[in-house]
């Protein structure tokens, strides 16, 4: 196939509707009769619900209906377990209403619809309920302990999960190691914050007993199936459509909210369309956050700092429920060895229940905190062993001839850990040239001399991505001869409307331009899982290449018989099938597709059915590892903690690039909330789990003014395991930025002694640290 | 959040042990109360209204002194829920004369949840201390009118 497209800068398809304000958003949904919800949600982070009395706000002004959880029947049941695990023995669930307890601020109570959001929010202050306050779960570690309040009384404890993996014999590569470091790392929480909150639209049509439902989800396809399923309906009567989806990161993979099913379940009780949009407060507490984790870790290195044994034993807050079960603990377990060779490993986790909003993957998903615990350990060696951090990373790579690499874990996808392809080396070299780190110690030491603290970081990073099970797509040429994708993998701001386009362009001999990529409508596809995992552009993409392929088989048998040449003599190109060599022997695309849809007279039997289209799926037999190394420089103001990142380098190995303009921008995304979560961002809780940071005053996100000048350059090692040889990157930018810009930090405040082992940092807890390192000797 | 102060009375113990016991005086010197109704001796239900940051609402709650120790302790619980959340403040109290006057300590936790809490957080000490501060100093004012 030709790859005229595939590689190239192509500007994206979506950017002008979305930049002239034509895209269509959740809140942009507006429908005849449209009614709207709101959500009234507990104040305790636990608490006994001793009564709820909504008779009040049932009579206010405007107020259609208000639902508690004896209003639900079998929708009140705990929500589905979307991913077990053998080690997960309490896979507790979340409600839609809370029945009789509340377990952490901001778990719907009650749910009220209106004729406006306004009248539905004042009658939410009308609702009347009785809390006992119980104690809270309020930090991991506490909740972990003997003796703590129990989220869940039915538990003896709050731990739901306890896991371990081994590789090789750990206990004995220690005792025989020259050295032994030992660290306690901690991760705090922080929030995904996409542009467009949470939001669903749902109107049920009681003659064709159809139910169509608008949701700002990474997961339409599934979404469709439970709810089918527990609305008692076919699949097929339920259309859920994610449309221009402002930003997922994670959170939007997780179902059920509790909101994705009161919408749709009050719009068929009510006959309305209904309408909830998650406000921005709503968002801090009340759609899944990630992160907060506590490792105890351990390294055994030789005398020159080859790694012999990587010990950890961590503990991750899985907040009040765990519905989507142990992938964050399971992914940044096996994320830590990373690009090294750990001949001897030992991760376990326990999975801990807090008062707390709940937790599933977030950008990273666990990867950040791998990475976090492995670099800082790396740098704990170099310093101890007074070897250069770089060179103890470059002692310990794994080599470009040693793949496929088996880490001897089980990945997230429950298949080996098995590393594909890649050059760790390259990227690793490339990234020090691009940061002038043999420069380094010059130029820090001149900035010293004028009492300026600078600082360099440098980590690097395996990320696992394109896993299965299997994404599909359906390739259509339509009479126009505009092609036209419809894929079940939806899109919250990745480009896949341009890059499938481009996929599909290549192979069909068309522009981008020409092909019109559908995503995320079960009315168009209905197969799929939904995006995330860094996965779409590995499996969707690869399943977009399969059915074009077939779509250009067809359109050159049927191109055969007009043009009255072999199929294989045909070529596609320009909008045009033409016999090779002689391009006047020509058929536009458009005219094949009708020909191929004849209205009259027997059809070929080569033909196999009508139109040009096809139908084809991906389903790869385990994950593609992509691979990347991170540095900065940064700047440290000792009187006020402030922090200037004065240069940001990523250099990053996703297989072959797609388009190189999309990934830029992906990477570039990622590092942006790599820097908010390394430095300004972190949900705070009181002691009793209340959250403090719920607005943007408290909640802080980098903005432009904090965001450094990038410098990205790719490696492209392809994939063994798909056609396209491609890997994905949509994880790539967050992952090692709390682990390169501490090591930076504690590069540029070397002089104070500092050591530090905990992210996201901040300028007051910076400045602590500061002044910590002056009164110590 | 834990708080506490001392205020200097110009009036003997017996008096202000009087005052900080009569629901007049509570009612007209706790700032934004809006109701205070007696259920019992020392239990009343009491409405507020109370502004945190940008955040104003109505709670609804009760007003309890117990531990009572005349004429030097008391511990005084208000709690009161609403619309942007919940409060609990515990109160306890110290009289001593001091001079012809009278020594009053007092130490404060409060706890606030939902979204006062939220937005309010960090400026729950300050308030609290205002409107604690704006409490003794209202009860001053009526020392005389109340002997």
């Amino acid at each position: 196939m030709s790859t005229r497209y595939f590689g190239a800068r192509v500007t994206r398809n979506e950017d002008p509707a979305l930049l002239t304000g034509r895209g269509l958003f959740v809140d942009d949904v507006r429908l005849p009769g449209m009614v709207h919800g709101a959500v009234l949600r507990s104040p305790h982070a636990h608490a006994r619900l001793r009564r709820v009395d909504a008779r009040r706000a049932r009579t206010a002004p405007g107020v259609l209906a208000v639902f508690t959880h004896a209003d639900l029947g079998t929708l009140g049941d705990p929500l589905p377990k979307l991913i077990p695990h053998p080690a997960l023995t309490h896979q507790k669930t979340q409600h839609a209403l809370a029945p009789d307890t509340v377990r952490y601020v901001g778990e719907p109570v009650a749910f009220v619809v209106a004729e406006s959001r306004y009248a539905a929010e004042d009658a939410c202050d009308l609702i009347e309920v009785d809390y006992t306050p119980l104690p809270a779960a309020a930090t991991l570690e506490a909740a972990a302990a003997a003796g703590a309040p129990r989220v869940h009384d039915d538990m003896d404890s709050n731990i739901c999960a306890h896991y371990t993996q081994r590789v090789g014999d750990v206990d004995a590569a220690f005792a025989q190691a020259a050295h032994r470091f030992r660290e306690r790392f901690v991760i705090d929480r922080g929030a995904s914050c996409p542009m467009e909150t949470r939001g669903v639209v749902a109107s049920w049509d009681a003659r064709t007993r159809r139910l169509d439902i608008w949701d700002s989800t990474q997961a339409p396809i599934p979404i469709r199936n439970g709810l089918a399923q527990m609305l008692g309906l076919a699949e097929q009567d339920v259309r859920v459509v994610a449309p221009d989806v402002g930003g997922g990161f994670g959170p939007k993979i997780m179902m059920f909210y509790p909101e994705e099913i009161l919408v749709p379940f009050a719009a068929m009780r009510l006959g309305r369309a209904v309408k909830w949009i998650e406000d921005r407060r709503e968002h801090l507490v009340a759609t899944n956050q990630e992160r907060e984790q506590i490792h105890d870790a351990e390294i055994a290195v030789d005398s020159d700092g080859g790694i012999l044994g990587v010990r950890t034993i961590f503990l991750y807050d899985a907040g009040a429920y765990i519905p989507y079960g142990l992938i964050v603990p399971i992914v940044a377990s096996t994320t830590l060895p990373g690009p090294y060779r750990v001949p001897n490993y030992h991760c376990e986790f326990r999975a801990v229940f807090t008062n707390k909003t709940m937790v599933s993957p977030y950008r990273g998903a666990g990867r950040p905190h791998g990475v976090f615990v492995m670099e800082r350990l790396l740098d704990r060696v170099a310093r101890e062993l007074r070897v250069d951090r770089a060179e103890v990373r470059r002692r310990n790579f794994i080599q470009p001839d040693e793949f496929p690499y088996d880490v001897g874990l089980i990945y997230q996808d429950n298949a080996p850990l098995r590393y594909d392809s890649g050059n760790y080396p390259a990227c690793f070299d490339r990234a020090l040239e691009l940061i002038d780190y043999s420069g380094w110690d010059a130029r820090q030491s001149t900035a010293r001399a004028a009492g300026r603290l600078l600082g360099c970081g440098v980590a690097c990073y395996v990320e696992g991505t394109g896993i299965g099970p299997y994404e599909g797509a359906r390739i259509t040429v339509e009479p126009s001869g505009r092609v036209f994708v419809a894929t079940g993998v939806g899109t919250q701001g990745q480009g896949h409307l341009t890059t499938f386009a481009q996929i599909a362009a290549d192979v069909l001999g068309v522009s981008p331009r020409d092909v019109t990529v559908r995503t995320g409508d079960t009315g168009l596809f209905g197969w799929g899982t939904g995006t995330f995992a860094s996965r779409a552009a590995t499996v969707a993409g690869n399943a977009v290449a399969l059915a074009a392929k077939a779509v250009r088989d067809k359109a050159r048998i049927v191109a055969a018989s007009l043009l009255e040449a072999p199929p294989e003599e045909i070529e596609l190109s320009n909008g045009n099938a033409f016999v090779r060599g002689v391009a006047s022997r020509s058929v536009t695309l458009g005219a094949l597709a009708r020909a191929a849809n004849p209205l009259r007279f027997a059809m070929p039997k080569e033909w196999e059915g009508p139109g040009l289209e096809a139908v084809r799926y991906f389903a790869p037999s385990q994950g593609a590892f992509s691979n990347g190394v991170h540095a900065c420089v940064v700047e440290v103001d000792a009187e006020t903690g402030g922090l200037t990142i004065e240069r940001y380098v990523v250099v990053h190995d996703c297989g072959r690039v797609i388009n190189p303009l999309i990934l830029e921008g992906q990477i570039q995304g990622g590092v942006a909330q790599g820097l908010g979560g390394a430095f300004w961002e972190k949900l705070a809780y009181d002691d009793q789990a209340q959250p403090l940071s719920t607005t943007f005053m408290d909640y802080l996100l980098p903005t432009a003014a904090e965001m450094p000048p990038l410098a990205i350059a790719h490696l492209e090692t392809p994939s063994p395991l798909n056609p396209l040889g491609v890997k994905g990157a949509g994880e790539a930018g967050v992952i090692p930025v709390a682990a390169v810009v501490v090591q930076a930090v504690e590069d540029a405040l070397a002089p104070f002694g500092i050591h530090i082992t905990e992210a996201p940092l901040s300028p007051s807890r910076l400045r602590q640290l500061i002044v910590e390192g002056r009164r110590s000797p | 959040m834990k708080l506490e102060g001392t205020n200097t009375l110009a009036a003997p113990i017996e008096t202000v042990w009087k005052m900080i016991n009569d629901p007049d005086a509570l009612r007209r010197c706790t700032p934004g109360l809006k109701e205070l109704k007696e259920i019992e001796p020392d239990h009343y239900e009491a409405t507020l209204n109370v502004g945190i940051a940008a955040v104003k609402g109505t709670y609804k709650g009760t007003l309890t002194i117990s531990d009572k120790r005349a004429p030097s302790h008391y511990m005084l619980v208000l709690e009161g829920s609403g619309g942007t959340g919940f409060m609990k403040g515990v109160g306890l109290v110290d009289l001593e004369p001091q001079g012809e006057g009278t020594l009053l300590k007092w130490t404060g936790d409060m706890q606030i949840g939902g979204l006062i809490a939220g937005v309010g957080q960090r400026m729950l000490g300050g308030v609290g201390k205002m409107l604690i501060g704006q409490f003794f100093k209202c009860l001053e004012q009526h020392l005389g009118e109340d002997v």
